[in-house]
């Protein structure tokens, strides 16, 4: 049996419903006539070339940059993050 | 051709006044903040750039065109180690750690930021209210908004507080708030500025824009803009476009504009006559004008605003809390995702994001998602067929005139459907300008994709028609 979820969970947001002003855009859509409804067809996907993707290489951070992100951290201890326990039953 | 760059960098290179002198005048402005265009003031970089180049001058060193300059960034644009909070509560402390590709030109070409400017929250809005820092107020009647999302850019440059800004357009923030506040705004064809460093709402259709007070400094800032960079895939190599290229329009025989617009009940009285009046100037000038068929005005919205919401829940899932960012503790990790969620993201940011996975669940993704990129496609379909009917579409910015402040976040609805102009350029990734005549609100001057140059000929030809 698959495991419904809800917009809520699915947004990590507590209490989060779908809206009536949002859903009012989503019945044009459902009452649209679209002439294509096949989108894997279609010409317009910002598709890169294969022969045009960057090298795949690590590319090492400034010590600015580093010094920042670590600034960033809403807790740490140590120069290291700290995050929650994950407890899962 | 007008330009508020050219005759500034000769007064510095005439020493007419200091490049610090000139920064901190405009900083003494903006430290007002009368207009709640401000999120943060970055005097101490942008002083510290301005005696450098007064160094230069006082040497008698050549500087370059926009060295110098005094401009905005929208508060969505990474700067390292300044503060980078897109106008959200999430982020009201988070420092960039390294510099958009785009400002980075800029600050290469020696243009000195000196502000990070108010918008609507990671872009989620058409009046610059959903902010923390405060509406933002027209620059022309203060009771009114500023327009959205970037209405801080646009309010700045209209008071002269900033030389230039640079908004970010997803469905019509940088157009329609320079409509409101009577300056130029592009959204340049997808791709041509990287988007890198920009943070994501719609990756689609994300652009950046520069604003300005006339077709010549948009010119300049978007040639030092544009271009291929790794960072960004979709991004292409492109042409400066010359001064010279854009001051014969003789090449312009047909301008088309779209029926349904017009026609539409929700237009207002005024703009829809003065935007027919335009029509007739544009005609006088033996240029062919071509009544073209569109889709209406809430298909276009709805398809808009259907793969903008889908496209920003997937972006901002990244907002937790855990790396950076307002962190709410709580029992364990999924708890303290929800809650920092919940209690950092405003209304309309939520409301989005709800809406996104909405249309990305099972069983809502075949009849609301896929049917939207279908009727994306027949638009810019639609749009192909019309580039081969004319070289030029104009339109109204917008239906209405600027609300009053606080109207619109009551009503999100009517907010959405007061893009109905802007987001079907959007969805076809093409270049659209918004020009300061027209309408009380403007007119946008769209081209084919990648020829953002007709567009700003076309405008350069309008200056002295209408």
């Amino acid at each position: 049996m698959s495991k419904i979820m809800t917009v809520d969970i699915l947004s990590s947001i507590k209490g989060a419903e779908p809206s009536e002003a949002v859903n009012k855009l989503f019945d044009v859509i459902k009452n649209a006539n679209a002439t294509n409804n096949n989108s894997l067809n279609n010409n317009h996907n910002n598709c890169v070339s294969l022969d045009n993707l960057r090298d795949d290489v690590v590319i090492e951070s400034s010590a600015i940059e580093k010094q920042i992100i670590v600034e960033n951290f809403p807790k740490e201890k140590n120069g290291y993050l700290v995050v929650s326990k994950v407890i899962e039953a | 051709m007008d330009s508020q760059i050219h005759k500034i960098h000769q007064q510095l290179v005439n020493k007419e006044f200091s490049c610090t002198n000139l920064v901190q005048e405009k900083l003494n402005l903006l430290k007002q903040n009368t207009h709640n265009t401000v999120n943060n003031l970055l005097d101490n970089l942008a002083l510290n750039l301005a005696a450098k180049v007064d160094a230069k001058i006082a040497n008698n060193e050549p500087i370059g065109l926009l060295e110098g300059i005094p401009f905005g960034i929208k508060d969505v644009y990474m700067v390292q180690g300044t503060f980078t909070t897109a106008s959200s509560n999430l982020l009201k402390n988070y420092k960039a750690a390294y510099t958009a590709t785009a400002i980075q030109k800029l600050l290469d070409a020696g243009a000195i930021p000196i502000v990070k400017e108010n918008c609507d929250s990671f872009g989620h809005g058409s009046s610059s209210e959903n902010t923390i820092f405060g509406a933002v107020k027209n620059a022309i009647n203060p009771d009114l908004v500023g327009g959205g999302s970037s209405g801080g850019s646009a309010v700045n440059v209209a008071k002269d507080y900033t030389v230039f800004s640079i908004g970010g357009d997803t469905g019509g923030s940088v157009r329609q708030p320079a409509g409101y506040n009577h300056v130029y705004g592009l959204k340049p064809t997808y791709g041509r500025i990287s988007r890198y460093g920009l943070m994501a709402y719609a990756s689609s259709t994300d652009c950046v824009g520069p604003i300005a007070k006339s077709v010549g400094d948009i010119l300049i800032v978007l040639n030092v803009m544009s271009g291929k960079d790794a960072k960004d895939q979709t991004s292409y190599v492109s042409e400066a476009i010359s001064e010279e290229s854009i001051l014969n329009s003789t090449d312009i025989k047909s301008v088309g504009y779209f029926k349904s617009f017009i026609e539409s009940e929700a237009i207002d009285s005024k703009i829809k006559a003065d935007f027919l009046a335009t029509i007739e100037k544009i005609k006088a000038k033996n240029i062919e004008v071509k009544e073209l068929d569109f889709f209406k005005s809430n298909i276009l919205v709805s398809t808009y605003y259907t793969l903008a919401m889908a496209e920003t829940a997937s972006n901002l899932s990244r907002l937790d809390g855990s790396n950076y960012g307002n962190r709410i503790d709580n029992k364990n990790l999924k708890e303290s995702y929800a809650i920092t969620r919940s209690e950092n993201f405003s209304e309309e940011t939520k409301r989005r994001i709800v809406g996104g996975n909405q249309v990305l669940s099972q069983g809502f993704s075949d009849e609301i998602y896929l049917k939207g990129l279908a009727l994306r496609d027949a638009i810019s379909d639609n749009f192909e067929k019309d580039f081969k009917e004319v070289d030029i579409i104009v339109s109204p910015v917008t239906p209405n005139t600027p609300p009053k402040i606080g109207n619109s976040l009551k009503d999100p609805h009517a907010m959405y459907l007061s893009d109905a102009y802007t987001v079907g350029f959007s969805l076809g990734q093409l270049p659209t300008l918004t020009i300061p005549q027209g309408t009380e609100t403007g007119l946008q001057i769209t081209a084919a994709k990648n020829n953002d140059e007709l567009v700003l000929k076309f405008a350069n030809f309008l200056k002295d028609t209408i």
